[in-house]
């Protein structure tokens, strides 16, 4: 496994890049960090897999993901039950420039838009691409998650396992 | 009946804020202001902190420049202890600062600023932004990429970190070099040599095409303040500072950290959570200056590297005296990024860098200290005072986009003057108003220190009042 912290200079070709987004400060909004940090320990011997968790996608991420051949981007929602894991494909289609929902922020972009912009840049566009959410019931100031985010712990760490696990076989 | 125009928010800024624009009856430009409108207080929560933390606190300011906050408060921690720091320890906190300065200014230049110089004021804003660029200059966007990663990876590499890394400590840094990461950083020289280039070309080549942005993009005499060192040449870490006047000549030289209450005042005015600031002798306005890398390029003698210095010589004939349009600022970010590379490289081949002493150590020794930086955007000041414990009982500090606060804002009043008649505009008239401020780079959360969301807004507002038209962008 390579996480960033191992490797923070190069891009090594990855089979699968896992792209947690999350505050760790701000409750059940961390679980996409915690979820990486979790991965990055379960694949530490499969150099096919890289683990990153950002607090925000910037656009920095496209070369990242120009390297991988299927991302799992993995993060909380505000827009599920408190709890409830959905794992949902993103859509890979080519967006134009005036598709992009976050065009004037540079602070965050979502997956679409993200693959988007990696293949307006690198031309590449990867094979698989899903996003991890976990249902968030509280994100306020606090660095532990809300009775219901704890309790689905393991059964994201389970879709983030097999997710992974399938993104490889292909 | 006069109108007021208001532009909220301003996008493409590092934070949010919103200007508005003070119309006639005859439907000319009467005034115009750039507004930071949220507090935060990083001054008083650090009030009965250990003086030791001050550094992990302060970079909390800022997500783009916590290196530079860092900095000039382990400086004034530095100060309160009375202890001088190792020399490879100083060479290497002037390579992480200069890495955080090669990745904000790309993302100034490349993210923020590139949308306009590249696919045009007047273009699609549907399409101008960050995507359009990719979509037109894929080659330019992978470039500004790679020079962030350039950046932020030796930062990360450094202080474990992107964004917030410790490392830096009052005293020196934790831990030292090693040769595997001195090895790693030397590596991605050479590709940033060639994206840098590749940007500066492309820059050359359209900068023509503005010459009416230049004209009136807060272009008139100003002062100007930075850091420099005692050779003339461009200083971010150490050296002092020095304050020149509209024709280049030195006002007042030397001016150390903590003699930065004697020459800085900060004025207040009712439209802004950032303060003003001046220098004192010349009181407010006439006092106030501009900071950042057109200032550091105006007062500077040489770039003390040789590529940056080339461009330099070139920058220098674009006027006999101090380059005075802010559209400048542009041109003046990327031969910085040029020496910033130069410099790292210079700093890793130093034989002492791997050396093993980084860290002085001491206790209380005064009362009372100031450090002092360049952050990307100009010279930060940090000022604390302590008890005999060590806890802090006083803190203040002086940000760049504080400092440029009064050249923003008549740099968006003589841009409106030119761009709105008869009361009427339009959005690409609108773009040219907001980049007239993206040419500063502000930092609003540094400058403000302000929690949350702040949205700037261009309202149009009449002679009576009444808010007559409103631009909100989220």
């Amino acid at each position: 496994m390579n996480s960033d912290l191992d490797e923070p200079m190069h891009f090594e070709k990855a089979n699968c890049l896992v792209l947690a987004c999350g505050n760790t400060l701000r409750g059940d909004d961390g679980v996409g960090p915690r979820l990486a940090e979790w991965a990055a320990h379960r694949f530490r011997d499969d150099s096919n897999v890289r683990v990153l968790a950002r607090q925000q996608w910037t656009p920095d991420l496209a070369e990242e993901i120009a390297a991988s051949e299927s991302v799992l981007f993995v993060d909380s929602s505000i827009d599920s039950a408190p709890g409830r894991v959905n794992l949902v494909p993103v859509a890979t289609h080519v967006n134009g420039p005036e598709g992009a929902t976050h065009g004037s922020s540079t602070h965050h972009i979502d997956p679409t838009d993200l693959l988007g912009l990696t293949h307006s840049l690198y031309g590449s566009m990867s094979a698989h691409a899903m996003l991890l959410t976990v249902g968030a019931g509280s994100t306020e100031l606090g660095e532990t998650f809300s009775d219901p985010v704890e309790a689905a712990l393991p059964r994201a760490r389970g879709v983030l396992e097999k997710t992974v696990l399938r993104f490889l076989e292909n | 009946m006069s109108q007021t125009i208001t532009i909220d928010p301003v996008t493409r800024l590092e934070g949010h804020g919103k200007i508005t624009i003070q119309l006639n009856g005859q439907g000319e430009v009467e005034d115009a202001h750039f507004h930071v409108t949220q507090v935060r207080g990083f001054e008083r929560f650090s009030e009965g902190r250990p003086f030791y933390e001050m550094p992990s606190l302060m970079a909390r300011i800022c997500g783009i420049c916590p290196v530079s906050h860092l900095i000039a408060s382990a400086k004034a921690c530095e100060a309160i202890m009375s202890v001088r720091i190792p020399h490879t320890a100083a060479q290497l906190r002037r390579m992480m600062n200069l890495a955080q300065m090669v990745q904000s200014h790309a993302l100034s230049f490349f993210y923020l600023a590139s949308p306009d110089l590249l696919l045009g004021m007047e273009s699609d804003p549907k399409v101008r932004h960050i995507f359009g660029v990719a979509a037109a200059k894929p080659e330019l966007g992978r470039a500004g990429v790679a020079l962030r990663r350039f950046g932020q990876s030796i930062i990360e590499l450094l202080g474990d970190k992107r964004i917030h890394p410790g490392w830096v400590v009052p005293g020196g840094v934790t831990e030292p070099l090693t040769s595997e990461k001195r090895d790693k950083i030397l590596a991605t020289i050479p590709e940033a040599y060639a994206n840098i280039a590749l940007a500066l070309d492309a820059y050359k080549k359209i900068a023509d095409t503005f010459k009416a942005e230049i004209a009136v993009f807060a272009n008139f005499p100003s002062n100007y303040m930075s850091l420099i060192n005692e050779d003339e040449s461009i200083e971010f870490t150490d050296g002092a500072l020095r304050l020149i006047g509209p024709t280049g000549n030195t006002i007042e030289d030397g001016i150390t950290a903590t003699r930065y209450t004697e020459v800085i005042g900060e004025a207040v005015e009712p439209y802004s959570y950032t303060k003003f600031a001046y220098y004192k002798p010349l009181g407010y306005p006439e006092g106030s200056y501009r900071v950042g890398p057109l200032a550091r390029l105006n007062i500077v003698k040489s770039m003390g590297t040789p590529k940056a210095e080339k461009e330099f010589e070139e920058f220098k004939q674009l006027a006999a005296g101090p380059v005075e349009s802010s559209f400048h600022y542009h041109h003046a970010r990327l031969i910085e990024m040029i020496y910033g590379i130069e410099k790292i490289e210079e700093i890793l081949t130093d034989p002492r860098i791997l050396d093993k002493h980084v860290r002085a150590t001491a206790g209380v020794n005064r009362l009372e200290g100031a450090g002092q930086a360049e952050a990307p955007r100009g010279v930060l000041h940090h000022h604390y005072k302590v008890d005999e414990n060590g806890k802090i009982t006083w803190a203040n500090l002086v940000i760049a986009t504080g400092q440029n606060n009064k050249a923003m804002n008549l740099g968006v009043l003589q841009a409106a003057k030119h761009y709105v008649k008869d009361g009427k505009f339009t959005e690409g008239i609108l773009n040219r108003v907001e980049a007239v401020v993206r040419t500063f780079d502000p930092c609003l959360s540094c400058s403000t220190h302000a929690f949350g969301k702040m949205p700037l807004a261009i309202t149009l507002i009449s002679a009576r009042g009444e808010e007559l038209d409103r631009v909100v962008r989220d």
